[in-house]
């Protein structure tokens, strides 16, 4: 699905919290977890990234990590309790990666969840699709990738 | 080497007071200082600002609208950035009553007027101060 040409794959679950847009994927039994196109937009090109070594248990709504651009500095905020497993060392190496391939090869955090269960609350579909309707109508976001 | 053994050791829990003198008068210089308390709350840090002399000015209601950035825009959405990751604002009273003339009720939301004494017990329990 594409709004206000901000991505949003539907094979994803979705954290929308305050200032937090990062979209979750089930890979076997941990999560990726990354920046929505909409988060990646709002940032402007990403300068660094600092990741949670793993290894790191983190409740949810806790920073996995710090995303900084130059106009925009924030926290990675887990969508779930539970454990970081891996860091994309990728990414650690080309931040611009989150403007480019947000979805693929920009995915930030791998963690397992302390209650599978939980995932289950995480936005998908027509809610999220809703939630980032208003949102990007609110903050008047029109999505862009920077190119590498 | 691998990016674990040269990730520097996790900030999360320290304390970082930053001291904030400039106003106005210096719009390049207003900006970086509260950029980098945003990124430091954002790693967890506690990290506090003590504004005094004339960067109280710059927490009057309006005030951070009307400090222009050479890159466009204005320093208020650096100001909103730093409260939102949680960064404490505190200014110094003296400075806004006797220097700035900023009554309370004109200091934007998230500020706590202290006295200037409270700047030595900051500065004390900090585990780093830097001054802007």
């Amino acid at each position: 699905m594409i709004l206000n040409g901000c991505e949003f794959p539907d094979d994803r679950a979705y954290y929308i919290e305050r200032t937090q847009m990062t979209w979750v994927r089930v890979d076997g039994d941990r999560l990726l977890i990354g920046l929505t196109d909409p988060a990646q937009t709002r940032a402007g090109k990403i300068l660094h990234v600092r990741i949670k070594p793993a290894g790191t248990a983190r409740e949810r709504g806790k920073p996995i990590a710090t995303v900084e651009s130059g106009k925009w500095a924030g926290p990675v905020m887990a969508p779930v309790t539970g454990t970081v497993v891996a860091a994309n060392g990728d990414v650690e190496q080309d931040p611009g990666l989150l403007n480019t391939d947000p979805y693929g090869r920009g995915w930030i955090v791998a963690m397992t969840a302390s209650d599978p269960a939980e995932v289950g609350t995480l936005l998908r579909g027509e809610a999220a699709l809703a939630r980032f309707k208003e949102i990007l109508a609110k903050d008047n976001i029109r999505c862009m990738r920077c190119q590498s | 080497m691998s990016a674990e053994a040269t990730r520097p050791a996790d900030p999360a829990g320290k304390k970082i007071l930053m001291v904030m003198t400039t106003g106005p008068e210096d719009p390049d210089k207003t900006y970086a200082p509260f950029y980098t308390a945003a990124l430091m709350a954002a790693m967890e840090i506690d990290t506090t600002m003590y504004f005094l002399m004339h960067a109280p000015e710059l927490l009057r209601k309006g005030g951070a609208e009307a400090v222009p950035l050479k890159k466009g825009g204005n320093l208020k959405m650096f100001v909103d950035m730093a409260l939102e990751n949680g960064v404490k604002f505190l200014a110094c009273a003296e400075s806004c009553r006797d220097l700035c003339d900023i009554p309370p009720g004109d200091l934007i939301d998230g500020v706590k007027l202290v006295g200037s004494a409270t700047l030595a017990d900051l500065a004390l329990d900090a585990d780093s101060v830097l001054s802007f």
